[in-house]
């Protein structure tokens, strides 16, 4: 029988995080106070954020102690298993081997418990009674919600109002951990309230959600604020799982050619990814891919297309026209259209050309979910479905370069909580939109008076 | 037209409608509007029809920031609102 699982002893669990800080190859640009144009010091992050996390975030420590007590919570679900992906490989036919760290084990099913435990926990150790956050279809919630449980705090969730009353399952799972789910706007906050004053129905937004969880924790002197991804601290936290699967490779003798993982907001691609961007700083061979979703059209039938050009902190970014065959106008402004969730250590190593970003369309992702399912059983996150479509597209290139080679990804989380998006992938509500010609042509005679470049 | 077309917002981690995207923003559309939906319609045209100049540009033309800046703002914005309450 052909191995499928690799598993770690409980005491082979890494005992540090990897700071990435300590091995980067060029500075990042710290992040700069917008009222002052100063960089960013701790007294400013410190209304929201305990002590013992700020020197996290801007520590350069290459590696950090996991404190026993987190440990003992890790354990509840950690070392997770790196399995092989057999069946997956024989359905691509392709010369590749395919690993995947299955992160779905955990309590919430996904990555984020391994910063929500470490965060609760040093909250916890601060004197800090309560924590408060945002979240939107609730996987960051529930993962804090059961961390809170844990070390004994209160956890306050404010839920996007759109995804409250449309998905209550992670909201159960929340109210079930003891946390306090409210959907946002609310009337808990003043940001909230003048949000309701103006639209007593409005849906709320991440934004809006935001804005109510950090004004209740700078109200409350017991309460801070938590994020379950884009910080340093939090990066660091996921690292666990890349040193765990560095382990598990060794024990099997393979080393990756590909290391991949969806990226929305960073974290658990740079959990497992990190150690490796470690190994190529210092000469490793290897590929490292962050999947994110695209936004952009075929060059031949779109209004626009999205490039990597950017040169600051963010992902896809400018926009370009290029309805019709040759009608190429100057780029819109970007500002707008610049994704702000990224984080910036993954941002940084896009810039430095380190990690490459690509991007897929959500019928490609979800069509290599189902494919996944039907083959390897497990039922993906829809964002984990952006890492299987990456792992797919590598796939075809090793065959059409007749090249072997070891894929390794992070398989983030389980989508059972999340069936409604298959739902309306596999109903056909997701399916593309066909641009009617006479739209085209409007389209085309909107744009005709921009400038060509 | 457009406003029961759903789509699954890298935002929020759900399935939304056209018209939550136009609405997401507040009085403004999200300003990821036209990198999520330019693939399935012509979405910047049917936008630049029901926006003003003044809109397009305060949801579309705006600097981006971080994070972190983002959440500075929030900070200050918030003890300010906390001077007013003490």
């Amino acid at each position: 029988m052909d191995q499928v699982k690799v598993f770690l002893d409980e005491s082979e669990i890494p005992k540090q995080w990897y700071n990435i800080l300590a091995d980067m190859p060029t500075p990042m640009s710290p992040p700069l106070h917008p009222g002052t144009g100063q960089p960013v010091g701790p007294d400013d992050l410190a209304p929201v954020f305990p002590m013992n996390l700020i020197e996290q975030e801007v520590s350069t420590d290459r590696w950090i102690d996991i404190p026993e007590e987190v440990l003992e919570k890790y354990l509840l679900w950690r070392p997770t298993p790196l399995y092989r992906a057999r069946n997956f490989e024989k359905l691509l036919d392709a010369p590749v081997k395919i690993y995947y760290k299955n992160e779905g084990v955990s309590p919430p099913g996904s990555h984020k418990p391994n910063t929500a435990v470490a965060q609760a926990y040093y909250n916890k150790a601060f004197g800090v009674k309560r924590l408060s956050t945002e979240t939107g279809a609730g996987q960051w919630g529930s993962a804090l919600s059961m961390a809170c449980q844990m070390f004994g705090l209160e956890c306050r969730v404010f839920m996007v109002r759109v995804s409250y009353e449309q998905k209550p399952y992670r909201r159960l799972m929340m109210m079930t951990w003891g946390a306090n789910c409210i959907p946002s706007p609310s009337d808990k906050t003043e940001a909230g309230r003048k949000i309701l004053a103006e639209d007593p129905d409005s849906p709320g937004s991440l934004g809006i959600a935001i804005s109510e969880a950090i004004e209740d924790a700078v109200m409350d002197e017991t309460a801070r604020y938590s994020l379950g991804s884009v910080l340093n601290h939090v990066l660091l936290h996921q690292t666990v799982n890349g040193l765990e699967c560095q382990k598990q490779l060794e024990k099997i003798g393979v080393y990756p050619d590909v290391v991949m993982g969806c990226a929305g907001g960073g974290s658990n691609f740079a959990g497992l990814c990190l150690p490796f961007v470690r190994d190529k700083i210092h000469g490793k061979d290897i590929s490292l891919v962050a999947a994110e979703p695209k936004s952009c059209p075929t060059m031949t039938r779109g209004p626009f297309c999205y490039d990597f050009g950017d040169t600051v902190q963010t992902t896809p970014l400018l926009a370009m026209h290029s309805l019709g065959h040759d009608f190429v106008p100057a780029p819109i402004h970007a500002g707008g259209l610049r994704y702000h969730g990224m984080a910036p250590i993954i941002s940084h190593l896009v810039k430095e050309q380190i990690v490459e970003a690509r991007a897929y369309d959500q019928l490609e992702t979800f069509d290599a979910g189902v494919k996944w399912a039907r083959t390897e059983g497990f039922i993906s996150a829809p964002e984990t479905n952006h890492a299987i479509a990456a792992v797919v597209e590598e796939a075809k290139r090793a065959k059409e370069e007749g090249k072997e080679k070891v894929i390794l990804f992070n398989w983030s989380g389980h989508g059972l909580v999340d069936l409604a998006a298959y739902d309306a992938f596999l109903s056909g509500k997701l399916t593309k939109y066909e641009l009617p010609d006479e739209e085209i042509q409007r389209s085309l005679k909107l744009i005709e008076a921009l400038p060509k470049p | 037209m457009y406003d029961h077309l759903e789509i699954r917002c890298p935002k929020l981690g759900g399935e939304v409608t056209f018209a939550y995207c136009q609405r997401e923003g507040g009085d403004l559309p999200c300003p990821r509007i036209l990198a999520c939906w330019q693939r399935h319609f012509a979405v910047e045209t049917y936008l630049r029809r029901k926006l003003t100049q003044t809109d397009w540009d305060r949801c579309f033309n705006r600097p981006s920031k971080d994070k972190v800046s983002t959440l500075i703002e929030l900070i200050e914005a918030a003890k300010k609102r906390r001077g007013l309450a003490d």
